[in-house]
């Protein structure tokens, strides 16, 4: 396999070419990539440093104040510090997971089986990615406070895992899925849910590690301030936008806080897409 | 498949057929995503039409929907022909989503493509073309814009050009350079264009990106031995088999432009709701709204979907 992709990667690639496209990258990564070094360097910069005029982009005197600053603020809040921390994990993690499971468990019917409604259900699925909060936000607080799950982590993280996006991805993916594979799946005799586990999921492995990685961010920077009311259950982004709310006393910390909250993210990015690798859809497929 | 009926007779009983076995089993596996789903966003959905009809008073045991005058279409007349700028915003919405659509697609599948390909620091050009997304969510995006540094200097700085949030890092940059101020503000509008379109693309590279991976290579090097050129793989197998994703990012893109906060008209429905506090006339123009955004979806779904290549069909 190795040495296939590389004599196809040869015959592709010109030289001029491949300066073009390394051109056009490090000219939008720059851009990209600025806001993020600037957010580096000022959660370095001493407080003086901070306010200078003119504004300077890179770090003089690198410090680790602003950092130190946080767990100090941190340490005088009502709960532990690591309470909002495991609460923003714990909302993260079984959201990411339920809707990675719930939506990819839809998705394949809805792409691969035939039965009433299906084309009912997906469109009404497809409308509801057209509602905004705002529009939504007086039902959705009622909803939930019939339900009981206000001041509850269910109210942030139950939602998460029917969100319509991720349905409409995977079962988009799910449609290339050559039949033949499930077929013949299922002549060997396997059950719907081994077809699922061992065959369909497998060929879309890029996909829902892609999904892992948007839903994983949303959830990150949930502030769920609408349904949670008692300290001890409030997020991490939640308890950082307080520090930030102090003003320019905090300036240091608030640069501080924009880079905690976006390494992680950053993280979980880089780990799913170094484990995205070529699948094999129809690859073990003769026609 | 011939057989259409879902049960079938046998021996004088009527049974499942494959196609009913199939169909129980699909829905099995639904059920839990749709359960969620009809348990929370339709009741908010319900509920959010009825508010469009109704005024609503809060009293102090709870609300009070009372039917709004004309029959109930008061709000729906009100928005529509008293409000001065609802119209003119509906429109402007309308025509930025119809430059800014096209713009994002090819420039993420044109990004995604230049990704997708064999060079060292893949990883890493990658990540980096991530970032606005992560840059541009929650706290994130409401430290930086309460980052000093750019809010007090901004205005003073930057009068006349229209930065967001993250670009004034560009813009100060651009600042210290001796150009005259002209060009600088020709370069940053021109910038500021170009860097809404890559700060809403980063969802669609991704779901590019992920559709170019799942095209299996053994289709590339068939076709290579045919003789085939890139050019020609390009047209023949990367598009076609991308081309779900196409639908998918286009709707992605659509309801991205028409819901983003800063959608002038978005935050005029909130400003209705929220700050005016009138529910039933917010919920009113929401709605008008949402009806012109579902008529789009509508029209460009059916276009692109009458195109778009599955592998093989039912």
């Amino acid at each position: 396999m190795i040495i296939k992709h590389k004599k196809r990667a040869k015959q592709t690639h010109s030289l001029v070419g491949n300066t073009i496209s390394l051109a056009l990258l490090i000219i939008l990564g720059a851009f990209m990539g600025l806001p993020l070094v600037l957010a580096v360097c000022n959660s370095l910069k001493p407080l003086e440093e901070l306010f200078i005029f003119p504004p300077r982009f890179f770090v003089r005197n690198p410090t680790f104040k602003n950092f130190h600053d946080i767990f100090v603020l941190m340490s005088e809040s009502w709960v532990p510090f690591s309470r909002y921390i495991f609460n923003t994990v714990f909302i993260t993690l079984f959201g990411t997971a339920g809707h990675l499971f719930v939506a990819s468990l839809c998705a394949y019917p809805l792409a691969k089986h035939r039965f009433p409604g299906r084309n009912l259900i997906f469109w009404l699925i497809v409308t509801a990615l057209m509602f905004s909060s705002h529009v939504t936000a007086i039902p959705n607080y009622l909803v939930m406070a019939h339900l009981n799950w206000l001041d509850n982590y269910l109210s942030l993280i139950v939602p998460a895992i029917v969100k319509p996006m991720g349905l409409f991805l995977m079962k988009q993916f799910m449609e290339q899925v050559p039949d033949s594979l499930i077929e013949a799946a299922k002549i060997d005799g396997a059950s719907e849910f081994r077809i699922f586990t061992t065959i369909v999921m497998p060929s879309v492995k890029p996909a829902w590690l892609t999904l892992i990685i948007f839903c994983f961010q949303d959830l990150w920077n949930l502030q769920g301030s609408n349904y949670i009311y008692s300290e001890d259950l409030k997020t991490l982004p939640y308890a950082l936008s307080q520090i930030s709310a102090a003003g320019i006393s905090r300036a240091g910390a608030t640069a501080a806080v924009a880079v905690i909250m976006m390494i992680i993210p950053i993280t979980i990015f880089i780990l799913c897409q170094s484990n995205i690798i070529e699948t094999m859809v129809s690859s073990g497929i003769k026609e | 498949m011939k057989n259409k009926g879902y049960f079938k007779r046998v021996h004088g009983k009527w049974r499942l057929s494959l196609l009913g076995r199939e169909a129980i089993a699909g829905l099995a596996f639904a059920l839990p995503f749709l359960i969620g789903f009809f348990g929370l966003f339709l009741p908010m959905i319900v509920k959010s039409v009825s508010y469009s009809f109704s005024n609503m008073t809060v009293e102090s045991t709870g609300y009070v929907l009372t039917r709004a005058a004309k029959n109930g279409f008061e709000h729906y007349i009100r928005a529509l022909t008293i409000d001065p700028d609802f119209n003119r915003m509906l429109l402007q919405a309308i025509i930025d989503m119809f430059t800014k659509v096209p713009l994002v697609l090819i420039f993420s599948f044109f990004m995604a493509n230049l990704l997708n390909q064999k060079f060292h620091g893949r990883a890493v050009a990658r990540s980096i073309l991530f970032l606005p997304v992560i840059l541009t969510s929650g706290v994130v995006l409401g430290l930086e814009s309460s980052d000093l540094l750019v809010t007090t200097l901004s205005p003073a700085e930057m009068s006349g050009t229209d930065f967001s949030t993250i670009i004034n890092v560009s813009g100060f940059l651009l600042k210290y350079t001796d150009l005259p101020d002209s060009a600088i503000t020709f370069l940053a509008s021109a910038v500021n264009g170009i860097y809404s379109i890559i700060i809403a693309s980063g969802v669609q590279i991704l779901i590019f990106l992920a559709g170019l991976q799942s095209i299996s290579p053994s289709l590339y090097e068939a076709s290579s031995m045919e003789g085939a050129t890139a050019w020609e793989n390009f047209w023949k197998i990367t598009f076609p088999m991308i081309s779900p994703l196409i639908l998918v990012n286009s709707v992605y893109t659509i309801i991205d432009s028409f819901t983003s906060e800063t959608n002038e008209i978005m935050k005029d429905i909130k400003n209705t709701i929220f700050g005016e506090v009138k529910y039933g006339l917010g919920s009113a123009m929401a709605w008008i709204y949402f009806i012109c955004i579902g008529v789009i979806l509508l029209i460009v779904g059916s276009i692109i979907s009458k195109h778009v290549f599955y592998n093989d069909e039912r």
